[in-house]
């Protein structure tokens, strides 16, 4: 294209990302095919690293690569590892260059001297030159699809939302990466059946198993580990070139001599793929040089162990979704590190067939991804993907065991609710722990959030009633309410996990990105404003079409006063305060006829395709009322 | 709304749980809330909630002990831990002796001894079910008998979830 300048009246475009432990791709929707964006280098894969510099200025991709050797502690690769994780946390003491704030701070910070920046806000590096690059080519971003390991749990999915959020996109969903390559896939073959997606990315391992059947992509139970991949292959053999390399103590291992190994390492196993044997030229403790010889047979040995733990993963999911292996169509590998062969054979006979890899395993989750966004900013019904919570979600109980709420598995949206009482005469107050795990002890659960409920009446132990409900949305994220029910009092606290960042926070560091702080930013929320009404009046427009039927005379004329009200507001306001107050006078009018075009749509998926029932008991007006009044509105 | 209601079939213990799937499929194509995220916030606020309702009531009645207590509840019949009646000598006999039995797998980390237990204690639910399924089929169904018979589902459903912990443990 020739004049390809900046014009915010230009279509929105959605986007798809795969933000990777090693690499991360943008990828948006182009004449109904998916197609990866070129990043800042040059080329669809861009190095999740970011450099920040002594004096200030932040690189990422190849650019920060270049200083891997020679500022380490100042190069933060692989920081999807440290997503949701808090200071102190196993991940920060494994082999690695970097120093972090010390102290027990919900989130780890990376210690770069002035500079601290947290994992969100180094994820956010990354995302905003994603963003720029997918700005140069597409004109104008609209909503974006994240994608997250499966088994990310709630603090590691809530810390890649915000880091979407303080990147500047408008995150319209996270998505299970198994579930975006199983929907590149499915789309592309137009296959029916059950599937695995085996996924070995840099510092991530899923497995899901999953039912495709006429545009439904219904995820039957997902496992894995969060901290395994590539990268631990990586650590094997840089293990061995350090002792090589004569550093055996602490005081050897300086982050230099770390990243040197590391970075040799990365090489070697590279070469292994189409090698049977490497050799890499390594510096000696004291100087001089050595020729570190690795066979692919010495690799494949050490990385066995690795494996093996997917293998335990791969069962239990089978198990969890009971099944057989052979009653699998087909198994899809995903992420770089299937790549190796040791774990191409290693899938093969762990469910006896060959997998599919004819999409590029690096590609195919931001792929996925793309397809997503596109059609939620279509509001296309073509797809509907039907996913799970991938770990068990529930209380500690009285001896520190774990009251399961939720079961891993759940399908999502799901919600719950459990009783509880007190414990001690007159207790007045409510202490209570939310974890996420498997473990039968709290303690060895992650601990997503603490609160304490007060203003319990005092009575007698076990007469009060504390009703604890969760919550969890279609992005897999939880909020959690409690209720005293005893003597007609109610309260409630809403609960967000501890280590998130607030909306506030979220919006000041956003403020203080920007270089005119305040004004860039309303000008921000003004263009997120712009694009949700373009999104609401598409929806609006469509839901006229299919259920104008539905309204009352005085209904219609008070919803198209409002829309034509939006339509100028988007057009020509210039604060997003107008664009929202329209958007929210848009929402009050549509309101109870939203109400009344989801009873049709419940009332026409329980009469299977015989409409004509549906239709004469939904068209009246007093028929709708009374269906309403039944139902109920919540 | 209870769940029967909620997914749209007649209250039954013995359902179509292939059929039951397919309506909760065709129900999600309705209410997820990915249908409806170019909505104003309202509607995705109200489905969301439809989508978990429609979520949960799929989860109750898959499960034979929480459909077997929804069918009470239409009853108007109370029930739950410590509303049923106490187990049989007989029963709580058998159960102890298969814990035996698992405490040694425990210990040997014998994989096929598992799979055989499990496939066992798998046989004496499916024929609780079956039981119950002819209790509720029957107009008068007898309440009593019905909690006896989830009662017992109760027991071999904790021996195995127990049994499921230490096969995950052995995989």
């Amino acid at each position: 294209m020739l004049l390809d300048i900046f014009d915010p009246k230009a279509p929105p475009q959605a986007i798809g990302i795969d933000l990777g432990t090693t690499n991360s791709i943008v990828a948006h929707v182009r004449d109904g095919k998916p197609v990866p964006l070129v990043t800042c280098d040059g080329s669809a894969l861009l190095p999740s690293v970011v450099h920040y510099g002594a004096e200030g200025s932040v690189l990422v991709g190849r650019n920060a690569v270049a200083y891997a050797t020679r500022e380490p502690e100042r190069t933060i690769a692989s920081v999807k590892r440290f997503m949701g994780r808090a200071a102190g946390d196993v991940e920060t003491t494994r082999l690695g260059a970097y120093k972090f704030v010390a102290g027990e701070a919900a989130v780890v910070r990376f210690d770069l001297g002035k500079l601290t920046p947290s994992a969100v806000e180094v994820s956010a590096e990354i995302l905003k030159s994603l963003k720029q690059s997918a700005l140069d080519q597409l004109t104008h971003v609209g909503g974006v699809v994240i994608t997250v390991p499966a088994y990310f749990d709630d603090a590691q999915r809530q810390a890649t939302r915000d880091a979407g959020r303080l990147a500047g996109l408008d995150v319209l969903r996270l998505l299970n990466e198994p579930t975006a390559a199983a929907l590149a896939y499915g789309l592309d073959k137009q296959e029916n059946g059950l599937f695995a997606v085996y996924d070995l990315g840099g510092g991530t391992f899923d497995v899901t198993i999953l039912l495709l059947e006429d545009g439904v992509f219904q995820v039957k139970s997902t496992g894995g580990d969060s901290a395994l991949g590539g990268d631990d292959m990586d650590r094997e053999i840089a293990e061995c070139m350090l002792l090589a390399m004569g550093a055996t103590t602490p005081q050897t291992r300086t982050a230099e001599v770390v990243s040197i190994a590391l970075e040799a390492a990365r090489r070697a196993k590279h070469a292994l793929t189409d090698a049977p044997e490497v050799s890499i030229e390594l510096p000696k403790k004291g100087g001089g040089e050595l020729q570190f010889v690795l066979t692919r047979a010495d690799f494949d040995a050490w990385i066995l162990p690795l494996l093996e733990r997917t293998g335990k993963s791969c069962r239990r999911a089978l198990r969890d979704a009971e099944l057989e292996p052979s009653a699998l169509h087909g198994v899809i590998l995903v992420g770089g590190s299937t790549r190796v062969p040791r774990v191409r054979s290693y899938v093969q006979e762990l469910f006896g067939k060959p997998p599919l890899s004819d999409i590029d395993p690096d590609l195919v989750v931001a792929y996925g991804a793309a397809i997503q966004a596109d059609l939620l900013s279509r509001s296309s019904d073509e797809v509907l993907l039907l996913d799970v919570l991938p770990l068990s979600l529930g209380i500690e109980t009285m001896g520190g065991g774990v009251d399961k709420i939720l079961p891993r598995n759940t399908g999502i949206p799901a919600g719950a609710k459990a009783t509880f009482t007190t414990y001690a005469d007159d207790q007045t107050g409510f202490d209570l722990h939310v974890v996420q795990g498997e473990r039968e002890i709290a303690s060895d659960c992650r601990s997503l959030a603490r609160f304490k409920l007060g203003g319990i009446p005092p009575l007698p132990a076990g007469f009060a009633r504390l009703e604890v409900s969760f919550h969890v949305d279609e992005n897999n994220l939880l909020s959690v309410k409690a209720v005293e029910l005893t003597t007609g009092i109610t309260q409630s606290v809403e609960v967000k996990p501890s280590y998130g960042l607030t909306d506030d926070e979220v919006e000041q560091m956003l403020i203080d990105a920007l270089d005119h702080g305040e004004s860039d930013f309303e000008l921000r929320r003004l263009r997120d404003a712009q694009v949700e009404a373009t999104r609401i009046l598409l929806a609006t427009d469509k839901a006229f079409d299919s259920d104008a039927d539905l309204l009352a005379e005085a209904e219609r004329l008070r919803i198209e006063r409002a829309l034509a009200e939006l339509r100028t507001a988007a057009s020509s306001a210039s604060k997003a305060s107008v664009v929202e107050g329209a958007i929210s006078a848009l929402d009050d009018a549509t309101h109870e006829w939203a109400g009344r075009r989801m009873n049709r749509a419940i009332q026409s998926a329980i009469a299977g395709k015989n409409l004509g029932a549906v239709e004469q008991s939904v068209a009246h007006a007093a028929g709708v009322e009374a269906h309403l009044a039944k139902h109920g509105e919540r | 709304m209870g769940p029967f209601e909620t997914l749209g079939v007649e209250p039954a213990f013995g359902l179509d749980l292939t059929a039951l799937e397919q309506r909760h499929r065709d129900l999600s194509r309705a209410l997820h809330p990915d249908r409806h995220s170019g909505a104003g916030a309202a509607e995705r606020r109200m489905a969301l909630g439809r989508a978990i309702e429609v979520n949960e009531a799929f989860r109750v009645l898959k499960d034979p002990v929480r459909r077997a207590e929804a069918l009470l509840a239409l009853r108007g019949v109370q029930s739950g831990e410590g509303k049923e009646p106490p187990a049989s000598p007989a029963l709580l006999m058998e159960v102890m002796e298969r814990r035996e039995a698992l405490a040694e797998i425990r210990q040997s980390k014998n994989e096929a001894a598992l799979a055989r237990l499990i496939a066992e204690v798998r046989g004496e639910e499916g024929r609780v079910v079956q039981a119950l399924t002819k209790e509720f089929a029957t107009p008068s169904g007898n309440s009593a008998e019905i909690l006896k018979r989830i009662g017992e589902l109760r027991y071999y459903r904790r021996f195995l979830d127990e049994a499921a912990s230490i096969a995950d443990d052995l995989l």
